[in-house]
């Protein structure tokens, strides 16, 4: 009977410092489950994407122009018949949208729209796959807390959001790689 | 001939009362860290030019040897004549001079230009560098991902330095009324900064110039006014220290030993604030 209490003192105490450790955890999780699918269409991109040349330092604004554009060029010869819904697969997209609406209606939703707002959200651009990010446009600012209940990207890849459309860009090329349309509320 | 002496005569006036604007408040000790700071700058046009110019001046009187940028770096188009006029011909005589650029991105900013070797990104669109005892902290504000914030912590956690300042391009806190103080990205990162000793912090977005009230310990400084300008848009609040609206300006910091000195300069040469402070945590100065 002692041995039995004594094991549940134990449990319960485990019980309560896992809770202190969940609590005290970093927000930052390595991966949110749900974005499988997602993720392995990610890797497929990058998989391409290190065949193709990376951009360089150097103090020549021409050579860093050029570069992007070929680098773009790469990427739509490799992928000529990309399309919306080819990354964000309608298995994982419903995810992405429960995460962003949450987000944006959640406790917080106040902040989280005026960081967007902040960012001089980009309007009424027509996005294509495979299309370039247009140059004189703001990239616009993506609510860090949302970031936080995303899938993490690699380097050359980020999120962004144009107009109520959630976007995922090549930033080395400033290609849009895929995007699911209204996904904003 | 009595209209042009008096001409003469006035114009020599306003030069003398341009250099007494623009003296030199700094203490320019040997040995300190210098630089200068400027955010939202990159329009390519005149007063972009004007603020540089002065800068130029001032660096005969305070040789600073290097400056920092909080974003907003290359407006609107980003083509090879576009990086020319609005960064390398305004800013050829600093760099001439010696003067190296530290960029951060802002949201008018293209990632890609962490390419380019004019401002020492190292292609990192966030990273770190030291200064004497200073060590800087270049984030970008525009993605705060898990990744970049992982980054910050170690970097932070690892700076061996006694200051510890960050810059980027989103105000954490700012009386500027067309944004404001970025409360979500506050959230974030006001803890880390906390947590490992932030003394101070620089900001542009809002175009304008305020040094905030300390908060939580934290010195807070938004120069958003280098090259653009929302004129009377600073509507001072209770955060506010000093503030100024009716011109663009760039500031110029001097770090020595514990104390950080700081002048913010006009695009005409008037110091519109001056100052210094302790570092935060340090052992009081010697009386």
């Amino acid at each position: 009977m002692e041995m039995r209490g004594l094991a549940l003192s134990y449990a319960s105490l485990v019980i309560v410092l896992s809770a202190v450790a969940a609590a005290q955890a970093p927000l930052r999780n390595k991966q949110p489950p749900g974005f499988d699918d997602f993720t392995q269409r990610v890797q497929q991109y990058m998989k391409l994407r290190k065949a193709l040349p990376n951009e360089r330092t150097t103090r020549r604004q021409d050579q860093i122009v050029d570069r992007r554009l070929s680098i773009a060029d790469a990427i739509r010869e490799a992928r000529p018949a990309a399309k919306p819904g080819d990354i964000f697969t309608p298995e994982c997209a419903p995810e992405f949208l429960r995460v962003i609406r949450s987000t944006l209606r959640g406790s917080r939703a106040a902040s989280v729209r005026k960081t967007i707002r902040q960012g001089e959200p980009v309007m009424g651009v027509h996005l294509t796959v495979n299309g370039a990010y247009p140059e004189h446009l703001p990239r616009t600012t993506v609510p860090p807390t949302l970031l936080l209940r995303l899938p993490r990207l690699p380097d050359k890849l980020a999120y962004r959001i144009v107009d109520r459309d959630f976007v995922l860009q090549d930033t080395e090329a400033r290609l849009v790689v895929d995007f699911i349309p209204g996904a904003l509320p | 001939m009595q209209r042009l002496s008096l001409l003469l005569l006035l114009l020599s006036g306003c030069r003398a009362a341009h250099l007494w604007a623009q003296d030199r408040t700094l203490p320019l000790k040997s040995g300190s860290v210098r630089f200068a700071v400027i955010g939202d700058m990159g329009t390519g046009e005149a007063p972009q030019y004007q603020v540089a110019q002065r800068m130029l001046e001032f660096h005969q009187k305070f040789p600073f040897n290097f400056a920092i940028m909080l974003g907003d770096n290359i407006y609107g188009g980003k083509t090879p004549a576009d990086l020319k006029k609005k960064f390398e011909i305004p800013y050829k005589p600093l760099m001439d001079a010696g003067v190296q650029f530290y960029a951060s991105l802002g949201n008018h900013d293209d990632t890609n230009e962490r390419f380019n070797k004019f401002f020492n990104m190292n292609g990192q669109s966030y990273y770190s560098f030291k200064k004497g005892n200073v060590h800087f902290f270049a984030l970008d504000s525009d993605y705060l991902d898990p990744k970049q914030l992982d980054w910050l912590e170690k970097e932070l956690a690892n700076a061996g330095t006694d200051w510890k300042i960050c810059f980027f391009h989103h105000p954490l806190y700012s009386s500027g009324a067309f944004h404001g103080s970025s409360t979500e990205l506050r959230t974030i990162l006001e803890p880390l900064f906390l947590k490992y000793g932030v003394q101070v912090v620089f900001s542009g977005h809002d175009h304008v110039y305020e040094r905030v009230k300390p908060q939580k310990g934290i010195y807070y400084f938004t120069e958003g006014a280098s090259g653009e300008l929302r004129y009377g848009n600073l509507k001072k609040t209770e955060i506010t220290a000093a503030g100024y609206d009716k011109d663009r300006s760039f500031l110029a910091i001097e770090i020595s030993g514990d104390d950080l000195s700081f002048q913010a300069v006009s695009r005409t040469g008037v110091t519109v604030d001056s100052g210094s402070f302790h570092r935060p945590g340090a052992a009081p100065p010697s009386p």
